[in-house]
C-alpha cells in the first residue's frame, strides 16, 4: 500500500495558523489579557482636600479640576479610621477597613514583646549566620514581607485577565505578584532599611555630631582646603556587630570660589554652592569579592564657606539594579530608569525631616520636593501614552508632604508661622496644586467617552498647631502607673512603666491600647471589663480642654469593636482617638514617650497634618461620570473599579460602586 | 552542619513556579521556592524577637515625618 506522503512544512503551517490566536490571548493574559473595550484611569492625589481644592477652582487657579467637577462629579471622600496613609490606602486598594487588611497606624507592636514595626512591611536580614573571626557569613537571605492582608484589587482584575498598571501605590512594598507593572511608593525603605536617613557633612563645631531624627551629622575637618569623609550605607551583616558599610569620598574646596569637586568612587563632579548633583550610583562593598549592595543618592553643596556644608540624601535602592523586589516585573524598575533617569525609589521621598531638623532650609526643601514631583510628572508622561486599555493607576505625594511642610506658611496661628517666610513660601502649596490641575489637563485631552475617570485623595488636611500627649495624659489620670513616682528619660519609650498597675496606653498616631491580660506581655485588665475601661477613658477624654484657649482636643474616641470589621478587628488598637482640627498626637507620645506636658505648642515645620477626627479630613473623589453616591468612602473605590468591569466584589468589600443606584 | 536535601518539582506545578517566579521578580526559581517556604515555616513556628534590635528599629521608625 502506498502511503500519502505527508507535508509536514504545510502542516505545521497549518497548525501555526490554528493556535496562533490561543497563543496570542494566552500572552496577553500572561500580561494582563483584554477588558473588551472597557477602561478607567485613577489619579491618587495622597492628602488633596476638598476646601482647598474649591478655594483654588473659585480663584480659577484650577481650569481642570472646575472642569471635571462641573461637567462630572466632585465629592468628599470618606477617609478611613483613623485617617493615616497606609490605614487609607489599604481601604481603597482591599475595600475593607483595618478591621480586614490589619493595617491599624504607621506603627503596629507586638503585644508579646513590644516590638515596634513599620505596619506595611517589614523588611530583616537573614536569621541564621556563620562567624569566622570578625566576618559573618549570612546562611540564606533576608526577607522583605508585605503585611497588609486582603486581596488587591489588581490582584482581582489579574485574575479576570484586566490588563492593568499600578505606579506607586502605598502600602505595596515588597509588590504582590502581579501580571501588570507595579511599581511599589510607600512604605518601600532607603538602602539602610530606614524611612529616609540623610546625612550632613560640616566643619561647624557647634553642628551637634551623631544621629539627629531621620538624618546623621559628621562633623568633619577642612584640611588644604579638601575634606574627606564617608558615605554611610547599609548595616553590614557580613561583618560582627553589623557595622554599616562606608565608601569613603572627597571634596576639594576652591579656596576663593563657592565651588567643590566631589570625587567619589569612579566619579567626578563639581558643585556649586546651592547646587544639587544629579543621581549618583554608589556601590558598598559588603564582602570582598562576593558582597556588595548598589544604590543612588543625590549631593548637596549647602555651603563651601565659611562653613563648609554638604547634605547626601538617603541612599535610594537603585531601580536599575534594585537591592530589594520594588517593581513586578522585576525588570520594570529598570526599564523605567532606562526611558526617564534615575529616580527616587524611597516611599515618602521628600525629605520633611532634613527640613524639620533645619538642615534644609525652605527654599532648598522645595527644591528637592520640585525635583521629585518632576520625576513623577516624566514618569506619567512615559507611561500614560502606553495605557490602552483596562487600569491605570497613577499616584503623586508631593500635596501631602508639601501640605504637611508648607502649611504654616498660610496659618497667621500657627505657632510656626514668620511673616517674613510667609511672604516668600505662603504660596508654594498652591503651586503644587497647579502642577496637579497640569497632570489632570493632559489626561482630559487625551481621555476618551469609554473611559472612566477617578481623581481621588485619601484624606483631607487641617492645621497642626498643638499637641496632645496622650500617654502623659494617662499618667496623670492613672490609667498608666510607672515605677518610680516620674519618667527618669521622658523620651525613652514606656520608661519605666509599672505594666502590673497600667490599664491602658498611647502607641502610634491615634491608638489607645487596653493592658488586656493573656493578649499583652504584660497584661492586667480582664477582656470582659476592657470595653467599659475604653468607654471611661472615651467620655473624659471628650471632656478634655485645652488650657490654652478651652478648645475641645478630641471629638471622638472610636472603639475597634464599633468601627471594625473582619478578622483582624482586634489585633490592632482597642480605640481610636479622632482628635480635633489643630490638634494631633504628640511627637514623643507616638512611640510611648512621657513629655512632662499634656497640651504643647507645636513649633515644628511639620504644621500640617491629618491623623485626627476622621470626619474633619475627608479626602475628594471627582469623576467625569456622575457619581450617584452622596457620601462615597475609600471602601466604596475598590467595588467601583470592579464592577466597571463588569467584575463582582468580594465577599469582605464592605463598600459598593459609587455609579448606580445606591 | 546544616545538610541539605533536594525536592523534585516537575511538570505542571514546575510550570507555575517558573512563571510566580518570573511575575514576582525573583531572581531565580531557587529563591523564590526558598522564600515561599520560609513563610510557610514562619507561619507554623513563629520567630523569635526578630534580631533588628528595638533601638535600630526605632531609629528607622523615626525617618518618617510623624514622628520624632
Amino acid at each position: 500500500m502506498l502511503r500519502k506522503k505527508t507535508n509536514w512544512g504545510r502542516v505545521c503551517a497549518l497548525l501555526c495558523c490554528a493556535l496562533l490566536p490561543v497563543l496570542v490571548l494566552s500572552c496577553q493574559r500572561a500580561r494582563g489579557g483584554s477588558s473588551s473595550g472597557k477602561k478607567m484611569i485613577i489619579l491618587g492625589i495622597d492628602g488633596m482636600d476638598p476646601d482647598l481644592l474649591t478655594k483654588f477652582m473659585a480663584e480659577g487657579k484650577m481650569p481642570n479640576f472646575a472642569r471635571l467637577s462641573q461637567q462630572g462629579s466632585f465629592r468628599r471622600l470618606t477617609t478611613s479610621i483613623p485617617p493615616q496613609s497606609p490605614v487609607a490606602w489599604s481601604n481603597l486598594i482591599t475595600g475593607m477597613n483595618a478591621g480586614g487588611h490589619g493595617i491599624f497606624d504607621f506603627i503596629h507592636r507586638d503585644p508579646k514583646n513590644f516590638q515596634l514595626y513599620f505596619s506595611t512591611s517589614r523588611v530583616e536580614g537573614p536569621k541564621h549566620s556563620w562567624q569566622i573571626g570578625n566576618w559573618v557569613v549570612p546562611l540564606g537571605s533576608g526577607s522583605a514581607d508585605q503585611l497588609r492582608h486582603g486581596k488587591a484589587f489588581w490582584e482581582i482584575l489579574d485574575d479576570q485577565g484586566i490588563p492593568n498598571s499600578i505606579y506607586r501605590i502605598p502600602a505595596n512594598f515588597p509588590p504582590i505578584a502581579a501580571k501588570g507593572k507595579t511599581l511599589s511608593g510607600m512604605g518601600t525603605p532607603d538602602l539602610r532599611g530606614t524611612y529616609g536617613t540623610f546625612t550632613f557633612y560640616t566643619d561647624d563645631a557647634t553642628a551637634a555630631a551623631g544621629a539627629v531624627e531621620g538624618g546623621e551629622v559628621v562633623q568633619v575637618e577642612v584640611k588644604d582646603n579638601r575634606v574627606t569623609s564617608n558615605l554611610i550605607g547599609p548595616g553590614n551583616t557580613f561583618r560582627k556587630d553589623s557595622p554599616p558599610a562606608t565608601e569613603p569620598f572627597k571634596v576639594d574646596l576652591d579656596p576663593l570660589e563657592p565651588v567643590a569637586r566631589v570625587s567619589f568612587q569612579s566619579q567626578q563632579f563639581v558643585l556649586k554652592e546651592g547646587e544639587w548633583s544629579g543621581w549618583t550610583p554608589v556601590e558598598f562593598q559588603l564582602m570582598p569579592i562576593i558582597g556588595n549592595v548598589k544604590g543612588i543618592c543625590r549631593f548637596f553643596l549647602k555651603q563651601a564657606h565659611p562653613r563648609f556644608q554638604l547634605y547626601v540624601s538617603p541612599i535610594n535602592i537603585d531601580p536599575a539594579n534594585p537591592a530589594l523586589p520594588i517593581s513586578t516585573p522585576a525588570s520594570y524598575s529598570r526599564d523605567l530608569a532606562k526611558e526617564i533617569g534615575e529616580y527616587h525609589t524611597q516611599g515618602i521621598a521628600e525629605d520633611t525631616k532634613a527640613l524639620s531638623d533645619g538642615v534644609l532650609d525652605d527654599k532648598e526643601f522645595l527644591e528637592q520636593s520640585r525635583t521629585v514631583l518632576s520625576e513623577h510628572r516624566r514618569a506619567f508622561d512615559a507611561e500614560f501614552p502606553k495605557f490602552h486599555d483596562g487600569l491605570f493607576f497613577f499616584y503623586f505625594s508631593s500635596l501631602d508632604l508639601n501640605a504637611h511642610m508648607m502649611w504654616r506658611h498660610t496659618d497667621p496661628s500657627h505657632p510656626a508661622y514668620d511673616a517674613a517666610l510667609a511672604s516668600q513660601y505662603g504660596t508654594a502649596l498652591e503651586e503644587f496644586y497647579q502642577q496637579i490641575d497640569q497632570v489632570l489637563g493632559e489626561v482630559l485631552a487625551k481621555i476618551d467617552s469609554d473611559t472612566t475617570l477617578l481623581v481621588l485623595s485619601d484624606h483631607g488636611f487641617a492645621p497642626y498647631r498643638r499637641s496632645f500627649n496622650l500617654n502623659t495624659w494617662l499618667l496623670e489620670n492613672g490609667y498608666i502607673a510607672v515605677t518610680s513616682g516620674a519618667p527618669s528619660d521622658p523620651n525613652e519609650p514606656f520608661a519605666e512603666v509599672d505594666w502590673s498597675h497600667t490599664r491602658a496606653y498611647g502607641l502610634g498616631l491615634n491608638g489607645l491600647y487596653a493592658n488586656i491580660r493573656g493578649r499583652e506581655r504584660e497584661g492586667i485588665v480582664d477582656s470582659a471589663q476592657a470595653d467599659a475601661l475604653l468607654r471611661e477613658i472615651r467620655q473624659k477624654l471628650l471632656e478634655v480642654r485645652d488650657p490654652k484657649d478651652n478648645s475641645q482636643a478630641i471629638t471622638r474616641v472610636d472603639l475597634a469593636s464599633e468601627v471594625y470589621q473582619g478578622q483582624y478587628a482586634r489585633t490592632g488598637p482597642d480605640a481610636l482617638i479622632g482628635y480635633n482640627r489643630a490638634y494631633r498626637a504628640g511627637w514623643k507620645t507616638i512611640l510611648g514617650a512621657f513629655p512632662p506636658d499634656i497640651f504643647e505648642d507645636n513649633s515644628n515645620p511639620w504644621s500640617g497634618d491629618h491623623c485626627m477626627d476622621y470626619t474633619k479630613v475627608p479626602g475628594v473623589l471627582l469623576s467625569n461620570r456622575k457619581i450617584d453616591a452622596e457620601t462615597p468612602a475609600l471602601t466604596d473605590i475598590a467595588p467601583t473599579i470592579l464592577a466597571h468591569f463588569g467584575i463582582a466584589k468580594t465577599r469582605d468589600m464592605k463598600g459598593q460602586s459609587v455609579f448606580g443606584p445606591h | 552542619m546544616f545538610g541539605s536535601h533536594k525536592v523534585k518539582i516537575e511538570g505542571e506545578l514546575l510550570e507555575k513556579v517558573k512563571q510566580c517566579s518570573d511575575v514576582a521578580g525573583y531572581e531565580s526559581v531557587d529563591e523564590f521556592v526558598i522564600h515561599m517556604l520560609e513563610k510557610e515555616i514562619k507561619k507554623i513556628m513563629p520567630p523569635e524577637e526578630s534580631n533588628t534590635s528595638k533601638e535600630d528599629v526605632q531609629k528607622r521608625l523615626r525617618g518618617l515625618g510623624y514622628i520624632e
